[in-house]
């Protein structure tokens, strides 16, 4: 029986008179890559904050690693938030640093690891995201947006995580990078044990990488199955979102 | 298998035990991150040629861990020990043979900076300088250009920007230029009236504090506030502007930066900034009048007669005069550090430090040319 990292039960959101979730219910079984996909303002970044303690919801209750997020005391969140990564939306490196240190920096604050051993260590996230190992000495704005988005994954597996959050992890790159970013998501839930959950609007990237996909709209998650069976789900919004899209 | 992790695991501190018998290793724990570094590896005496690493009671093993695991299996190696690794579950030895296979092409390079000769540095300094001598005076080219343009077509010198200028560094520094003058107009008082006292000439107090906060205190001071508040606010503001390519936007779209954020700043300061002196000017006399009161005993109205007579509107005037210099100094400062802001946030602080320092550094030196003005003209 697969366990549930992530349980969401009955998740209320506000946004002054408008829900934006009414009664959202999600579970995200270990080792799964699952996709939020939606249409605009169908509140899934609030979703994704609310589920990063960034957010504070209305109402409901979201259970991470078996953790109530409500009322959670501070050193628990603090040991939730060291066995996820998070991969925001515009990369979010810390541009006074280089490459290197993006990585090393978390390694740095929070465990004791030698300087000799964190730097071996992100110089192995390094190439294991493909990034050239010149690269590490860059900063961030001397990067591509490919590989500035390689570099912000580096940084989310810093503290080998178990949980991966890529935010709209493919919008703005080629389709070429696209697809080895997507190649590198599988290899990377394959070899490290990894459940990810994406938030992404490319459909083309979805097809290539998850096992499920949620569609949330109406406040609610209104279907919950693999992108080939979504595609052909006849609810009129899902119809109409595939349909805009392709 | 092992199903029955629950999902808030437990960690247990990795161990590693020699059991010199069989040349065997045994490993127990949990090989992560946090955890790694309170291994003890224990002593291999040279005897033992082939060793044997048990990981089959490994409860949890992460990149770092695998790491470690290699780490370790290279110094054997070093030592002309070989060694095997056994018991390794199949997801766990996939991740650990990923890992050593990255692992051998890690070639650490950290950045070794060169130290250049001292003439070569003061060499590069002096240029970077003049490049900024000539930045600052391309924007002044630009700004007056962008001024003349502006009168064929009034509509745009964009007076809605100019006015919340005037709102953002003129009316909203009043209370605060305020206080300090007044404190700065009591302090002069004291000093000077302790002087003052000892010769029994405590009626001077009028004439020495007017002419020294008109022609000194007053622009110095407003000029001194309006760099720490309004330089550094625009600096930031230009900067992150730059940050966020909105300066970029704008200059694709076919409009002037200059038109739309130097000129309304320049010509907002430069219009409030001699009030700012006239209204820094009121509070320091009313500092020195409260403290000549209380402490030379001379009434509020001689104080203002004596004023009057002595020093004149001739001395303010010429507090007043400097006024336009401040101001456009200030303001092409700030804006001019802005657009120097470079592609991390770090720089917004370093530009923004930059502009505070110039300006005031700037503002005594323009000061001192105005007295020596001046004095060359017998004022």
């Amino acid at each position: 029986m697969p366990q549930n990292i992530i349980e969401i039960r009955n998740l209320d959101n506000k946004f002054g008179k408008q829900w934006i979730h009414h009664k959202l219910q999600l579970d995200i079984p270990k080792g799964e890559i699952l996709a939020i996909i939606g249409g605009s303002g169908s509140g899934k970044t609030t979703l994704l904050r609310s589920m990063l303690m960034l957010q504070e919801p209305l109402a409901g209750e979201i259970k991470i690693f078996g953790e109530n997020l409500k009322n959670i005391t501070h050193a628990k969140a603090q040991k939730i938030r060291s066995r996820w990564g998070v991969l925001f939306q515009h990369s979010a490196l810390f541009s006074a640093f280089t490459v290197l240190e993006n990585i090393m920096f978390p390694m740095q604050e929070l465990t004791n690891l030698t300087k000799q051993q964190q730097q071996d260590l992100a110089l192995l996230k390094i190439s294991l995201v493909g990034l050239p190992n010149h690269a590490a000495n860059m900063y961030p704005y001397e990067l591509s947006g490919g590989m500035q988005r390689r570099a912000a994954a580096a940084r989310a597996l810093a503290m080998d995580p178990e949980l991966l959050f890529l935010d709209e992890p493919t919008t703005g790159l080629d389709p070429i990078s696209a697809r080895q970013f997507d190649e590198l998501i599988v290899l990377l839930k394959n070899s490290l044990n990894l459940t990810i959950v994406i938030i992404s609007h490319d459909i083309a990237s979805l097809e290539r990488c998850t096992d499920r996909v949620a569609f949330i709209g109406e406040g609610k998650v209104l279907a919950l199955e693999p992108i080939e069976q979504l595609k052909l789900n006849q609810h009129p919004l899902i119809a109409q979102y595939f349909s805009n899209i392709i | 298998m092992n199903v029955n992790i629950s999902i808030m695991r437990h960690y247990l501190p990795p161990t590693v035990k020699l059991n010199p018998e069989n040349n065997t290793i045994e490993l127990n724990g949990s090989w992560e991150i946090y955890s790694i570094n309170a291994v003890e590896w224990p002593e291999i005496t040279a005897n033992s040629h082939k060793l044997t690493i048990d990981a089959s009671q490994i409860i949890s093993l992460d990149s770092a861990g695998a790491y470690a695991l290699i780490e370790f299996r290279k110094k054997l190696h070093a030592r002309n020990v070989s060694s095997i690794v056994i018991g390794l579950s199949a997801d766990k030895a996939e991740l650990y043979d990923l890992i050593s296979s990255k692992i051998s092409h890690l070639k650490p390079q950290l950045n070794q900076e060169e130290k250049e000769p001292i003439l070569v540095r003061i060499g590069k300094e002096a240029y970077q300088k003049y490049l900024q001598l000539i930045g600052l005076l391309t924007l002044v080219g630009d700004l007056l250009l962008t001024i003349k343009h502006n009168f064929d077509k009034p509509r745009r010198f964009h007076f809605d920007y100019i006015f919340s200028n005037i709102a953002q560094t003129g009316i909203f520094a009043l209370p605060i230029l305020a206080l300090l003058s007044f404190l700065i107009g009591v302090v002069l008082a004291y000093q000077m009236g302790l002087q003052l006292e000892t010769y029994g000439a405590n009626i001077f107090i009028a004439y020495l504090c007017g002419m020294a906060i008109f022609r000194e205190f007053g622009p110095l001071i407003t000029a001194i506030i309006v760099a720490g508040r309004t330089s550094s606010a625009f600096t930031a503001q230009i900067g992150s502007m730059k940050l966020n390519e909105e300066i970029d936007a704008l200059e694709t779209m076919g409009l002037s930066p200059t038109e739309f954020l130097v000129a309304p700043k320049v010509i907002g300061l430069t219009v409030v900034f001699p009030l700012l002196i006239f209204w820094s000017n009121i509070f320091g006399i009313l500092g020195a009048m409260f403290m000549g009161k209380i402490m030379l005993h001379i009434g509020y109205h001689d104080f203002l007669v004596r004023l009057r007579e002595s020093v004149g509107l001739k001395q303010m005037a010429l507090g007043l005069y400097k006024a336009p210099a401040f101001a456009i100094l200030i303001a092409l400062v700030g804006c001019f550090q802005g657009f120097r802001v470079g592609n991390s946030a770090d720089s917004v602080g370093h530009q923004t430090t930059k502009s505070v320092v110039q300006s005031l550094f700037l503002i005594i030196i323009i000061d001192a040319i105005y007295s020596i003005i001046y004095s060359a003209l017998d004022l």
